[in-house]
């Protein structure tokens, strides 16, 4: 059984405005579904998606900012290389992600720091027995640090044939 | 008008035009997009190369070529020194208040300098002065085309 507005509604001139009023907006209603291209979206996200896989695949990570680094800025800053990376924070040293000691120990005593340096070298030699050591070290150091410190850390390096020392830098600085 | 089927069999067959579903296709787009931006490294990072000249061979210099040499005296004072074979040319003290107006009366005097005849720059640090504003002359340096860098070390920590 279908009962119809006018049925349950008693007759009157303000009903029949309400149930008119209904179907108006009801119409107004249909009127305003429009459909989304969904063609053109997927489009422009397949796009989005190739392009920042090639923009980030092209510029491998080759290094890691250590904790408590802050590296200074350079405008003439060049590609880094592939090397080991000593790392100088204000309290400690890494070599590598590996924690060499602190900061101020190994200035008095850098044995631990030329040692691990050594076996680098020598792990290179193993895995390149036909090619000179290029002796490349990459240098982190906090751009606050003392710049005496950080010399001193790098007077270190040749005595274990690491004489191309690459600091670290954020590229396009002021 | 039905060309396929040839008979009114044909026209209750299903449509074959079949919808792809792209709502989960743009669901995982979305998640690659998301995923790529949350792990790019915005963050540009280069190398300043230098050349250790203690405990390795110094290079061979030609007769007609410069040493320069910038000695951190104070914070903000350089001394600007120029040699040749051993003999100085020039030596300028430079003053400022802070590094920026320090690096640009530098950058003064490197431009009156024949970089072309530069062997290599030497930078010796002190204790008070950062790190940062260590590579900030050495990045002057390269500026000018003065590559060939090395930093001397100081005993004082």
């Amino acid at each position: 059984m279908s009962i119809s507005n006018r049925e349950i509604l008693a007759p009157g001139s303000f009903s029949r405005h309400l149930v008119s009023r209904k179907r108006k907006s009801a119409t107004r209603k249909k009127l305003l579904i429009a459909g989304l291209s969904l063609t053109s979206m997927v489009d422009m996200f397949s796009l989005l998606v190739i392009f920042l896989l090639q923009a980030f695949s092209t510029s491998p990570e080759l290094l890691a900012i250590g904790k408590g680094v802050t590296l200074p800025a350079a405008r003439t800053g060049q590609e880094i290389k592939d090397a080991p990376v000593l790392a100088i924070s204000e309290e400690e040293v890494y070599l590598d992600q590996k924690l060499v000691g602190k900061t101020s120990v190994l200035l008095k005593h850098p044995a631990p720091l030329m040692h691990h340096l050594a076996q680098l070298r020598e792990l290179w030699q193993k895995t390149h027995p036909t090619e000179t050591f290029p002796g490349e070290i990459n240098l982190q150091a906090h751009k606050e640090l003392s710049s005496a410190i950080v010399a001193q850390f790098m007077a270190m390096l040749p005595s274990q044939s690491y004489g191309s020392i690459q600091l670290a830098v954020v590229a396009g600085g002021t | 008008m039905n060309i396929g089927s040839g008979s009114d069999k044909g026209s209750r067959r299903k449509n074959l035009d079949a919808e792809l579903n792209l709502v989960p296709f743009i669901d995982l787009l979305s998640m690659c997009i998301c995923f790529l931006l949350m792990t790019a490294v915005w963050i540009e990072v280069g190398a300043v190369q230098v050349k250790q000249s203690r405990g390795t061979e110094a290079p061979a210099t030609k007769a007609n070529q410069l040493d320069l040499t910038v000695k951190f005296t104070a914070p903000s004072v350089i001394e600007f020194t120029l040699k040749k074979q051993g003999k100085l040319i020039n030596r300028e003290l430079l003053k400022a208040e802070s590094i920026p107006l320090l690096l640009e009366k530098l950058d003064q005097s490197l431009s009156k300098v024949d970089v072309k005849n530069v062997a290599s720059g030497l930078v010796t640090p002190k204790t008070g002065v950062s790190y940062g504003d260590l590579v900030s002359v050495m990045d002057m340096l390269r500026k000018h085309q003065i590559i060939n860098l090395g930093v001397v070390p100081t005993g004082a920590i």
